[in-house]
């Protein structure tokens, strides 16, 4: 039943974006840290516009894949490619350039910095002016407009998060990795968030992430992956995922 | 001497270890590298310095009774000192590729190739810019103020520099990216700062500023090859005293380090006034508050702030 359930969704011909290229995918990837293996023939794939969780017990490999993705990690094996472009064990401060953006689980703001100074960081690798997209992204998170001159240290865990995500828009990427949204929030304020990552997707930014939280983290993605040991066990859409016996029981906490 | 002039005097060595503080500071802070060669760094400075004024001469006017030629040969000391440290960094540092504890380790050996270069090329005797040296400046000394126009032009420049120093970190580009590295490298390379050319602007900065510190403490005192690796653990006092990491508690611990460090013969004519009973006591403590102790005291004092604040003066309370 599951392998019938992966080769279905492959295809992905039936998917909300079928038929396209994918932005990333990750291709028979091996990696890991140092002489540890964690990713053991993984292969993922995020097409244009769609939201992708990954789920899985911990150490499945979830947030190595975005690791590898991005550069902190160099493949050991097989390719990552955006757009078609081979970018495995390129420099993140490269790959950012390219179009892609990340957000770290945790310590992912300048506290030392002013939340504006968080922005103008974001955007280093952006030329010309920013005050423009700064200025569309404090439109679009009226919760730290606000607060634009603090220090980002005094900021809540819900608005770190946020300032988490407009640092990484900034750059306007088109595929944003995203490390578990909702580690260490309130349910309310990681409501907020899952909230705030579907608007983002809502720009066109296809999103890949990691989240512990399956119900919330599948309940807003297009598809989904169920990683364990370091490769893909099952693929398919929420539904599929949340409805199948052997996944529940196995990955989802029954 | 009275406290207004140890005060004075204070200043003014406070200029030079404030000066090495930053570098070492902010080398630490964003290459996460306690660089053991900043004091022969500072060494190199006041001797290019010294050459280049052997060199240019005086040209002509004086500014603070300090020939333009020294003013020539301070640049050109600041710029040695920062093409050194940056060459240093690209062959050495950059390829070894090892962690803080290795570059620690290696900037030991580095220092003492520094100062044997220098050792070769001048012996190990003192020496002194060939500058005339000037009298106290007349309308302080009714005050106790024995300083003099060269000791104003060191205080002055200090003051630039770590004006200058504040602007850039805090107003432009550079600096911005140099706050966020120290504050967090991993997301600084993942918001797409190229890391590696921070590290070198910071290299430049700290070793420019060491090489004016020793430009200056050639000025203050005198030039000799260890002049600077003797001043390292004074430095290296100032940045802990005010919190590792942190520039701007850098520029606190430096100052204080260097007030505490002139101050100790106004200290030991306090204590000699103090009723302390019994006698030997007394005896003990004045001999040991003397200008010999300077350091030892500095040392002692930077422990008691440690153990009230144990990460410094501008050290957060928690990490």
């Amino acid at each position: 039943m599951s392998d019938g359930m992966t080769d279905d969704t492959t295809g992905a011909a039936e998917g909300p974006h079928g038929g396209t290229d994918p932005v990333l995918s990750l291709s028979s990837v091996d990696s890991g840290y140092g002489e540890v293996q964690v990713l053991d023939d993984c292969s993922v794939r995020l097409d244009p516009g769609e939201i992708v969780c990954l789920v899985g017990p911990n150490g499945a490999g979830k947030s190595t894949v975005l690791k590898t993705a991005f550069g902190m990690l160099t493949p050991w094996t097989g390719t990552v490619e955006y757009h078609g472009r081979d970018i495995g064990g390129m420099a993140p401060e490269e790959i950012v350039r390219e179009g892609i953006g990340y957000v770290p689980q945790t310590d992912n703001v300048f506290g030392s910095l002013t939340i504006d100074e968080n922005l103008r960081m974001g955007g280093v690798a952006r030329d010309g002016s920013l005050e423009e997209v700064i200025e569309t992204l404090y439109d679009r998170f009226p919760i730290i407009d606000e607060k634009r001159g603090s220090k980002a240290k005094t900021l809540s865990g819900g608005q770190r998060q946020v300032l988490a995500f407009a640092r990484a828009l900034v750059m306007e990427p088109d595929v944003l990795l995203i490390d578990e949204p909702s580690a260490g929030l309130a349910p309310n304020t990681a409501d907020d968030v899952f909230e705030d990552v579907k608007e983002v997707n809502d720009m066109d930014t296809a999103i890949l992430m990691v989240e512990q939280n399956v119900t919330k983290g599948l309940g807003i993605s297009d598809r989904g992956y169920v990683l364990d040991q370091g490769t893909v066990r099952f693929e398919g859409t929420p539904e599929e995922l949340l409805n199948d016996e052997e996944v529940s029981q196995l990955y989802l906490g029954g | 001497m009275t406290v207004l002039g140890y005060l004075a005097n204070g200043l003014v060595f406070s200029s030079i270890i404030v000066l090495g503080s930053i570098g070492l500071s902010l080398v630490y802070s964003i290459a996460d590298f306690a660089n053991f060669a900043h004091g022969d760094t500072m060494t190199i400075g006041a001797y290019s310095a010294l050459v280049t004024f052997g060199a240019v001469g005086g040209l002509g006017g004086a500014v603070l009774g300090l020939p333009y030629g020294f003013f020539v040969a301070l640049v050109v000391g600041i710029a040695v000192a920062a093409v050194v440290a940056v060459a240093t960094e690209k062959l050495i540092y950059e390829p070894l590729d090892v962690d803080s504890i290795g570059l620690l380790i290696t900037s030991i050996g580095i220092a003492f190739i520094y100062r044997a270069v220098i050792q070769i090329r001048f012996g190990s005797d003192f020496t002194r810019f060939d500058v005339r040296p000037l009298r106290p400046i007349e309308a302080l000394v009714p005050y106790g103020v024995r300083i003099t126009l060269h000791d104003v032009a060191i205080f002055g420049s200090a003051v630039a520099l770590v004006v200058g120093l504040h602007v850039l970190l805090q107003y432009t580009d550079l600096g911005r990216k140099m706050r966020a590295m120290a504050d967090n490298p991993d997301l600084a390379r993942v918001s797409g700062i190229r890391t590696k050319r921070v590290k070198l602007w910071t290299w430049v900065i700290g070793a420019g500023l060491a090489g004016a510190g020793g430009v200056f403490l050639g000025l203050f005192n005198q030039l000799a090859p260890r002049m600077g690796f003797n001043l390292l653990l004074v430095i290296f006092a100032a940045v802990i005293l005010g919190g590792i990491g942190s520039v701007y508690g850098a520029m606190a611990g430096g100052f204080l380090i260097g007030m505490i460090n002139q101050l100790t013969p106004f200290f030991s004519n306090v204590v000699e006034a103090l009723p302390i009973r019994p006698n030997w006591l007394a005896t003990v403590i004045e001999n040991m508050i003397t200008i010999e102790y300077a350091n030892a005291i500095a040392f002692v004092i930077m422990v008691v702030v440690l153990l009230v604040r144990p990460n410094g003066i501008a050290g957060e309370a928690a990490t």
